[in-house]
């Protein structure tokens, strides 16, 4: 009979552990969304709009912010996400300090954030009431690069994108979501809204589209443009519920 | 056409004349209607590939290729791995010299493989660079590990080094920064130090001005500059005694510093949201005692160039 060799036993042993413990985890990630029954919505994405020329720029490449706080786009989409979810959960009205959310940065330095863990977690364990839900829904900026530079956009935005023969606009609402364990704060799901399927050429990682000058900040008061104010809601709606249904919490589209 | 029966070619489409001219393989008006039909599938696929180039690429891939399970947990330092994702696989072909120094050149096939976010672009990367990681990124400055594979030289492979030794294959590793003063100028400078085939420290500075000409059209160029100690420099240039017996070139104590300078520009083109191709040219001139070692000075060239070129297809995976 021929024998197998240590080595052999040994990987053997090693595949099969990890194949099992992979599985319990992925069960328990499944578990976890099924177990919750309660949720809870944060949104701190649309308290202000960035303004970036990007492309071939002068030197004076920086970007500008506005408030659009009164736009309320964090109440819409705590609304909308209310009505994608309540099919599947009880949604339940929370308190939370938007702008402590809203404040939260990832740090440049990659080692620092592993260090330092997910910011959200202890912020939902300590500023948000009431506690005890099953689970937070905590929607926040998410950041991109721009096409092929090095440059970042963050959450809203407008870009203006120069070429040598051409110049381009573009707006994009880029936010990620995540889901945290109401008992324990630990993150069960996260995922950054991805483009939309009509995405434009110039590549942003979440939900963005193309347009013409008149949306531009630059022309007025941003917060009294209508087109953009339109254009910017309709990107978040059209995003959100398909998002929501990747993270398996919606219905699927 | 003797002995051709003539036929009314009405245009018709392609798979109504298969049915309705190739009865049977003993028609005598068969050539011609395949002759005809062949013709037609030639115009068809011109006139599909022509559209296919002119297309205005606005349009992404509307359904991902593949749709896997997410992994059970996140690491906190990485971006979430839910979501969709762009993988870009493809070929290209890269026409250099057979080794550094040589006169001679040789194409070689070289694999593109990466992934991406999906809606964003590749961000821009010299031919040159290292592979690398941006473990510090402050958008305009970025830094990180870098890492090079450089390949063995075994004396038997080309006729200019035999009496030579071989030179293993090394691997340098380092770390890189790279700053862009303006969205269309990149300057990068990469320190690695050598581990196998030499032990010395290389030193890359390079700098490329990236203009956009359109929205998917982009040309790149700039400077090069490399320097080198002694102990990455010597395996490959130096000669010694027994090698210059064998070889019955000069004795040569190859010593670093400046070791080549030079230019390189690339063009890149998004022909549509799934297919991209490129094309880049590198020149370099050797430098110091690399440009004055007998191996270049009577067997090879100071002036190295290398050409590529390559096509790329991406697809999209989604990670739910």
């Amino acid at each position: 009979m021929r024998r197998s060799s240590p080595c052999a036993n040994f990987a053997t042993v090693v595949v099969v552990a990890v194949s099992v413990g992979a599985c319990a985890m992925i069960e328990t990630r499944e578990t976890k969304l099924q177990a919750v029954k309660t949720v809870g919505i944060i949104s701190a994405v649309g308290d202000e709009m960035s303004f970036a020329r990007m492309g071939l720029t002068g030197p004076n490449n920086a970007s500008q912010s506005f408030p659009i706080g009164s736009w309320g786009l964090d109440d819409l989409i705590v609304q909308q996400a209310t009505a994608a979810l309540s099919g599947r959960f009880q949604v339940q009205p929370v308190n939370y300090p938007r702008a402590a959310f809203a404040a939260i940065k990832d740090s440049p330095i990659a080692p620092v954030n592993l260090v330092r863990g997910d910011p959200f977690k202890k912020l939902v364990q300590t500023e948000v009431s009431p506690q005890g839900l099953d689970a937070y829904i905590v929607i926040t900026k998410a950041k991109s690069n721009f096409g092929n530079g090095a440059r970042k956009v963050e959450g809203i935005g407008f870009i203006s994108y120069g070429t040598l023969l051409a110049s381009y606009s573009q707006i994009h609402a880029l936010y990620e979501i995540r889901v945290l364990d109401g008992k324990t704060f630990d993150i069960i799901e996260k995922m950054a809204a991805p483009p939309l399927d009509n995405v434009a050429t110039v590549g942003l990682t979440g939900p963005s589209r193309l347009v013409d000058e008149s949306f531009s900040p630059s022309t007025g008061d941003p917060v009294r443009n209508e087109n953009l104010h339109g254009a910017i809601t309709d990107l978040i709606a059209r995003s959100l519920s398909s998002t929501l249904s990747d993270m398996h919490l919606a219905a699927v589209r | 056409m003797a002995g051709k029966t003539p036929v009314d070619l009405v245009p018709l489409p392609v798979d109504e004349m298969l049915k309705t001219v190739l009865r049977t393989n003993d028609d005598p008006r068969r050539p011609v209607a395949e002759e005809f039909i062949n013709k037609r599938r030639r115009d068809v696929l011109g006139a599909a590939f022509t559209a296919l180039m002119l297309a205005p690429p606005s349009v992404a891939a509307a359904e991902p290729l593949v749709t896997l399970p997410a992994p059970p947990f996140e690491l906190p330092v990485l971006p979430p791995v839910s979501g969709t994702w762009t993988v870009m696989v493809g070929v290209g072909g890269e026409y250099k010299p057979d080794f550094e120094g040589a006169n001679r050149s040789m194409l070689s096939p070289v694999p593109i493989f990466a992934i991406r976010r999906a809606g964003s672009t590749e961000q821009f990367r010299g031919p040159r660079d290292s592979a690398s990681i941006a473990l510090i990124d402050f958008g305009d400055l970025r830094a990180g590990p870098a890492g090079k594979f450089v390949p063995s030289r075994k004396a038997n492979s080309y006729s200019e080094l035999n009496g030579l030794g071989d030179v293993n294959t090394a691997v340098e590793l380092g770390g890189f920064v790279e700053y862009y003063p303006v969205d269309w100028f990149r300057t990068r400078g990469e320190l690695r130090q050598g581990i196998g085939g030499h032990h010395g420290v290389v030193a890359d500075l390079s700098a490329d001005f990236i203009v956009p000409v359109i929205q998917r059209f982009t040309v790149s160029a700039g400077p090069r500059f490399t320097a080198e100690t002694t102990k990455a420099t010597s395996p490959y240039f130096g000669i010694d005694a027994v090698q210059a017996m064998a070889t019955g070139l000069p004795i040569f104590d190859a010593k670093g510093g400046a070791h080549s300078v030079g230019a390189g520009a690339q063009v890149s083109y998004r022909i549509d949201p799934q297919w991209e191709v490129h094309s880049y040219v590198e020149y370099e001139r050797l430098l110091g005692d690399a440009a004055k070692s007998p191996l270049v000075t009577v067997r090879g060239s100071p002036n190295q160039t290398t050409f590529g070129i390559g096509a790329s297809y991406s697809f999209d995976i989604k990670i739910r």
